[in-house]
């Protein structure tokens, strides 16, 4: 029954941070199966970005367990590196290479990871450009780009890796309002392709529409989920209920 | 660029004045050099930057020579062994007479034309040893640099530990120590023992340099690197390193400039950089202060064409970004 091992799996997670002494998460478990879309939403500083980064071991956990397809990441000789390259992640601030043009962004990491032949990961990279509509902007660097014009090409980067899983941690927050669509359209249209996406987002409406399941966090803890329709429309959960509520 | 200019204040009147104050205190100079008791006589130093009295030519044995009728050479015949006359050819003057015996070494005559006169040879040593130096200095400096911001422990205190001592110690007591320990504990020579010098100094600075450098690259580039897969290393190697020196490149670039003017310092080795040819102009000559503006000035074209070079550099990679 292969196709019950879920993706990604964390198990009883905590998480503290030595240094602010707080701890950001709490005995939290979540397993992303293949082709779910999971939105996590929750108030701001509730942990959701830190879960979001131990699905990929970007932040070590204190305790409990993270398995990456069936593999424990805690098990002595367990090969992060290549556990990531499974794992495609979006990050608020783009974090393109402002040192590489946007196709040397996409092929950097194909070429030097997976040592894959030029000519293929350079044919895979200009097609996912002109999926994400910036197949112009091929030689530009990413300080020429517009924010959202950034972010499609982060996605592109992290799909040229051909990852099972995407992860995208507020993909939007820090975009001017105006270029929000864009890059909601490229996940939709990524959604709807059956990738397997776990999203943290504060966008409620876009979360509604693509998530199969919606997560909602409070204080470090995963204090409910549901289906999207359920979660939205009729939440069963007070605190929730007063998330949703609240206006913005 | 406009908003740079509206803050300055003066314009043209005060570059005139920056010229009149320059020429004051040069003439002021001058006049006190006329209340002392020295004769100036500038007209000495270019035979010493470029020889016009021609190159020597020596004897490649000893042997009695036999001068060719046409003026421009001689044969040397060996005064050992009987072996076959050799034909030296090139002269523009002969210094020898017919039937004189000579010795290997000695002067045979002169060709014409011009030679690097000491200070002209002792520039090039001192661009030589700035030049190996800055290569040793770039690899030890990335090395350290690294070690200063690694994760091990060991790296992190061995890499703090020679920082520490370098930058805390003086480049001439270093040079002593090069010089007279580690030259002869190793049997180094004068210029390798220089160079490691320089280099181990300069290193020093180069590895903060690096280490600021790579502090200074967003956590954010890292992190994208190592969520695509790459491994530590990589991250270092094709994504963070490339920007840290990119951003570092004028500090670099200031730092070799440093480095040759602390390389005058190894002018109290036996190795006749620029400073050392200086100093022994001056003993042939007793013109020291003619002498010493040459050679400032000497150090000054050789520093001015490097920032101005680094600059032009800078502004064809600024253009790209």
């Amino acid at each position: 029954m292969t196709e019950l091992r879920p993706l990604i799996e964390v198990r009883h997670v905590d998480k503290h941070f030595a240094s602010t002494g707080t701890r950001a998460l709490k005995d939290v478990s979540l397993s992303i199966h293949a082709g779910e879309v999971i939105c996590i939403v929750g108030p701001s500083g509730c942990g959701k970005s830190t879960l979001l980064r131990t699905l990929n071991v970007l932040e070590p956990v204190s305790a409990g367990e993270v398995w990456i397809e069936g593999v424990s990441v805690h098990a002595r000789g367990a090969r992060l590196d290549r556990l990531r390259t499974k794992v495609g992640m979006v990050f608020q601030q783009f974090n393109l290479f402002p040192h590489l043009d946007v196709l040397e962004n996409l092929m950097l990491a194909p070429l030097k990871v997976l040592r894959q032949p030029v000519a293929s990961v350079r044919a895979r990279a200009l097609a996912l450009l002109d999926q994400v509509g910036l197949a112009d902007k091929a030689r530009s660097r990413p300080g020429q780009l517009s924010g959202g014009q950034q972010q499609r090409v982060a996605i592109a980067r992290a799909l040229c890796m051909q990852p099972d899983v995407m992860l995208f941690d507020e993909p939007t927050s820090a975009l001017d309002p105006e270029m929000v669509g864009e890059v909601l359209d490229v996940m939709r249209d990524l959604a709807l392709k059956g990738m397997t996406m776990c999203i943290v987002t504060h966008e409620m409406a876009f979360a509604r529409a693509v998530a199969t399941r919606a997560v909602f966090m409070e204080a470090g803890s995963i204090v409910w989920q549901d289906a999207p329709e359920r979660f939205f429309s009729n939440p069963e959960n007070a605190r929730l209920r007063a998330f949703l509520g609240r206006p913005g | 660029m406009r908003a740079e200019t509206s803050t300055l204040r003066g314009g043209w009147i005060g570059h005139l004045a920056a010229v009149i104050v320059v020429l004051a205190v040069g003439l002021s100079l001058y006049y006190a050099s006329r209340q002392i008791d020295y004769e100036w006589r500038w007209e000495r130093i270019p035979h010493y930057l470029v020889e016009t009295g021609g190159t020597e030519i020596t004897a490649p044995f000893d042997g009695t020579a036999k001068l060719a009728p046409d003026g421009h050479s001689l044969s040397l015949t060996p005064l050992l062994g009987g072996g076959e006359p050799v034909t030296v050819a090139g002269f523009d003057r002969i210094e020898v007479s017919d039937g004189d015996i000579v010795f290997a070494g000695n002067t045979l005559g002169r060709e014409h034309g011009w030679s690097a006169g000491p200070l002209a040879i002792g520039l090039w040593m001192t661009l030589k040893i700035s030049l190996v130096s800055l290569v040793f200095a770039l690899i030890l400096g990335l090395v350290v640099g690294l070690g200063r911001v690694s994760h091990r422990v060991v790296a992190r205190d061995l890499a703090a530990l020679y920082v520490e001592v370098i930058r805390g110690t003086p480049l001439l007591v270093q040079i002593f120590i090069f010089y007279f320990f580690i030259g002869t504990v190793l049997s180094l020579s004068a210029f390798a023992a220089g160079v490691a010098a320089l280099s181990v100094f300069t290193g020093a600075y180069i590895a903060e340099i690096v280490r600021g450098g790579i502090e200074a690259v967003p956590r954010g580039q890292t992190e994208a690197a190592r969520s695509l897969g790459m491994s530590a290393f990589q991250a270092m190697r094709h994504v963070v390193l490339p920007q840290a020196l990119r951003s570092t490149s004028p500090a670099l670039a200031g730092q070799f400039i440093n480095l040759i003017k602390d390389s005058s310092l190894v002018s109290i080795m036996a190795l006749t950089d620029l400073t050392k040819a200086g100093r022994e102009v001056v003993s042939s000559t007793f013109s020291p202060f003619e002498v010493w503006f040459c050679v400032a000035l000497l150090y000054l074209a050789l520093t001015g064409t490097l920032s101005f070079a680094v600059r032009r550099l800078e502004r064809r990679m600024g253009r790209h970004d």
